[in-house]
């Protein structure tokens, strides 16, 4: 569970150059260091957020604590964690064989393939009625969600919460959120904390194609229900939301990346969307696959991460939206768990990569959305900004060597006041998806570190056999690095100053620095 | 680029993977895919089709058949001049959602003509043990309704764009009679609140 000080050679790293000094520093052409606060920082928008100002990964796991705190208080007993410690084996570096597991679900729930997945996911309702198995059908497995189901009830009776069982290399986390219950039955050596995390985003993927309203009224209605019935042709949207989890730095860092595009071009996308704007338009989001071109939103309405997340995985994990005008019912929990937005989905061009979304209040605006999109697209030929975009899609990565680190080969750096993040393609030695999971497992390993509940690091360097990696925080950014395991520590403190000196001189390209409004 | 005139709207409507997005894909490019990706919401697409000397754009509703989305189909189908109610021929369950969209359209909407389309039946031609349904139970259906019936393949291609020919054709006929009042798609920006609470209670 503690995911702070794990790992070979962990330590807490103080060095007189990194240690972080809040300093102001008020002027952006300064060269950074780590010292800069929250809004300064490279990557950090010019005028105000995109999204909601969120204490990004706090911010999920901290609403589940305040709950059960106070329930906890009111009930006035003992709230504390019900863990069953059985021998917990050491944290081990993870394993190297990884092969991406697909979606196997004929698999038989008893064999050994089955039982040796590293992390199953369950959603059943509170009457016990399987909802979602990552593997295997959920037919097979209700005799083992009933006993789940059992397991919760048992210690609520007695006014307490399951929060997880730790045995035997194995952790099973338990999430309640009335009318569903999640279970994530873990062997990576990721913290209660980060699985409680996953099982949220599933929770609202479930929220977001049905709403918690309309969940509430299903289940009050008739507690029974066999919410499959719902949720049928939906599972590969939580099935593809899990990979993305393991895969995907954006929901590590509870932060999107751009696609790279002048800022002169950039510019001219936002003031299109924002010009074709409509009354009942919330939000206009491009996408170029899983970057984000720019995103305009109504005055003091925010996007939070998480709800962009859901519509990245709608929209990335669907070719239904690739022909004609795509027209459906979302809802963003994070926004407002009651309503329905609706959003019109549609690709710029057959087979480009580019993706519009315009979302709505309103239900009846297919043909009002139709017409922005269209005002939208002729704006944006007429300024000959649709070249440039296609231009721009031809390398929506770029690579480390750009920066002239030697020994770095990959990073994540992530600006805490915009929430975006920029990070290179990934170098040759992580080419295979094994090579690649490994490595977002170390940068989990280093996030854990960073945002452990009680010690929380604020820098963390770690040697590895293949890898050195080193990771810091301050009040403005968050960054990760992966170096060469022949660099030194000396070298790694440098490149730090080095990176954020290049990461400043690219950031108009990199971020959004003048995020628009309707 | 202007707006795209819109001269009649068409919904597709039936239960899940019975082929409404597969019977629009063969039409409007011609084209069958074979991995199956349920539609979500609804998928708008504009087609325009000769009649005679004219030429009528149908704007087409491509409906989602999962059932979290039924409270939501109002909104696809209102307003419809024609509704193309699709069941898959080697699936009983199909038809008899195929019979819930007909009674849902006929209290809800008068003036939409109904077309059932019985699908894939390029698999019954290979295996005539797979048909589920009778040609002559559709077909007396279909009369009792007053709909015409149809059956296509998407993978083959066959009788589909005679299907939506003939619904082009209808329209263009029925048209006149209607003249006087209102020829276009009704966009009325009727509000009603974007919630909506669900009935599948049981
Ligand atoms: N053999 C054969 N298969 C077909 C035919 N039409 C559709 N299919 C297959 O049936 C499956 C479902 O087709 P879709 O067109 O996506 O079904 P849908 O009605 O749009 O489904 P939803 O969007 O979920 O409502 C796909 O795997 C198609 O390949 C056909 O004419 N012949
Ligand atoms: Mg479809």
């Amino acid at each position: 569970m503690d995911g702070g000080t794990q790992g070979a050679a962990a330590a807490a790293w103080e060095n007189g150059t990194l240690a972080a000094v809040d300093r102001l520093q008020s002027d952006r052409a300064d060269s950074p260091t780590p010292g800069l606060v929250e809004g300064t920082e490279p990557g950090a928008g010019q005028r105000s957020a995109m999204f909601v100002h969120a204490q990004s990964f706090e911010d999920l796991s901290t609403e589940v604590e305040d709950r059960e705190a106070q329930l906890g208080k009111s009930e006035g007993c003992d709230a504390e964690e019900f863990n069953v410690l059985v021998g917990e084996k050491p944290a081990q570096e993870p394993r190297n064989n990884f092969s991406s597991d697909n979606k196997t679900k004929e698999e038989d729930i008893s064999s050994e393939a089955w039982r040796s997945h590293k992390k199953h996911i369950f959603v059943l309702s509170e009457a016990g009625k399987p909802i979602y198995t990552r593997y295997g059908t959920e037919e097979a497995l209700s005799s083992t969600m009933g006993v789940m189901m059992a397991l919760v009830s048992f210690v609520e009776a007695e006014k307490n919460i399951i929060r997880s069982i730790h045995a035997d290399g194995c952790k099973v986390v338990f999430l309640t959120k009335s009318p569903l219950v999640l279970v994530g039955v873990s062997k990576t050596c990721q913290s209660d904390k980060e699985l409680l995390r996953e099982l949220h985003y599933i929770y609202y993927q479930i929220v977001s194609l049905l709403t918690l309203t309309q969940l509430n009224h299903i289940f009050q209605n008739k507690q029974n229900y066999d919410l499959r019935r719902l949720l049928a042709g939906s599972e590969y949207l939580t099935d593809n939301l899990l990979f993305r989890l393991e895969r995907d730095p954006s929901l590590l860092l509870s932060a999107v990346t751009c696609l790279p595009l002048a800022s002169s071009f950039r510019d001219v996308v936002s003031s299109g969307l924002q010009a074709a704007k409509a009354k009942n338009l919330v939000f206009s989001i491009l996408l170029a696959g899983d970057r984000l071109v720019t995103l305009v939103r109504k005055k003091d309405q925010f996007l939070h991460h998480i709800d962009l997340h859901l519509v990245f995985n709608l929209v990335g994990s669907s070719s239904s939206f690739r022909e004609g005008e795509g027209w459906t019912p979302i809802c963003l929990p994070k926004f407002n768990t009651a309503g329905f937005f609706h959003a019109h989905i549609s690709y710029l061009q057959p087979g480009s990569e580019l993706c519009l979304i315009l979302v709505s209040t309103d239900r009846e605006d297919f043909f009002n959305m139709s017409e922005c999109k269209q005002r939208f697209m002729e704006r944006l030929s007429k300024r000959s900004a649709f070249q440039a975009l296609k231009e721009a899609l031809k390398c929506p990565s770029y690579s480390v060597a750009q920066v002239g680190i030697p020994e770095l080969r990959h990073f994540l750096y992530k600006s805490k006041s915009s929430g975006l993040y920029t990070s290179p393609e990934f170098p040759t030695v992580y080419q295979t998806d094994g090579e690649q999971e490994r490595l977002m497992r170390l940068y989990q390993d280093l996030h854990s570190a960073l945002h452990h509940p009680t010690r929380p690091l604020r820098t963390f360097y770690r040697c590895g056999e293949t890898e050195n990696m080193l990771a810091l925080v301050t009040s403005g950014f968050e960054l990760y690095l992966c170096f060469s395991p022949l660099a030194t520590k000396a070298m790694a403190v440098a490149a730090v100053n080095k990176l954020l000196k290049w990461i400043r001189k690219e950031e108009d390209r990199l971020f959004i620095l003048t995020p628009l409004t309707y | 680029m202007s707006t795209i005139r819109v001269d009649a709207k068409v919904v597709m409507l039936g239960k899940e993977s019975v082929g409404k997005t597969s019977l629009v894909e063969r039409y409007v490019h011609n084209r069958f895919l074979h991995p199956y990706q349920n539609t979500i919401g609804a998928a708008f697409v504009a087609k325009p089709i000769q009649v005679g000397e004219k030429v009528i754009t149908l704007g087409i509703w491509d409906t989602a058949g999962a059932e979290r989305y039924e409270a939501m189909s109002r909104i696809y189908y209102r307003g419809a001049r024609a509704a193309i109610i699709c069941y898959d021929l080697t699936d009983s369950s199909s038809f008899q959602r195929a019979r819930f969209w007909v009674k849902e359209l006929q209290n809800c909407e008068e003036l939409c003509k109904i077309y059932l389309c019985g699908t894939k039946s390029d698999l019954i031609e290979a295996d005539r043990s797979r048909r589920q349904i009778d040609f002559h139970d559709a077909q007396d259906f279909a009369e009792e309704i007053g709909a015409q019936l149809f059956e296509t393949s998407s993978k083959t291609g066959k009788n589909v764009d005679e299907m939506f020919q003939k619904v082009a054709e209808d329209y263009n006929s029925t048209a006149f009679q209607y003249m006087t009042e209102d020829t276009n798609v009704n966009l009325d920006q009727k509000k009603n609140s974007n919630f909506y609470s669900c009935c599948h209670g049981n």
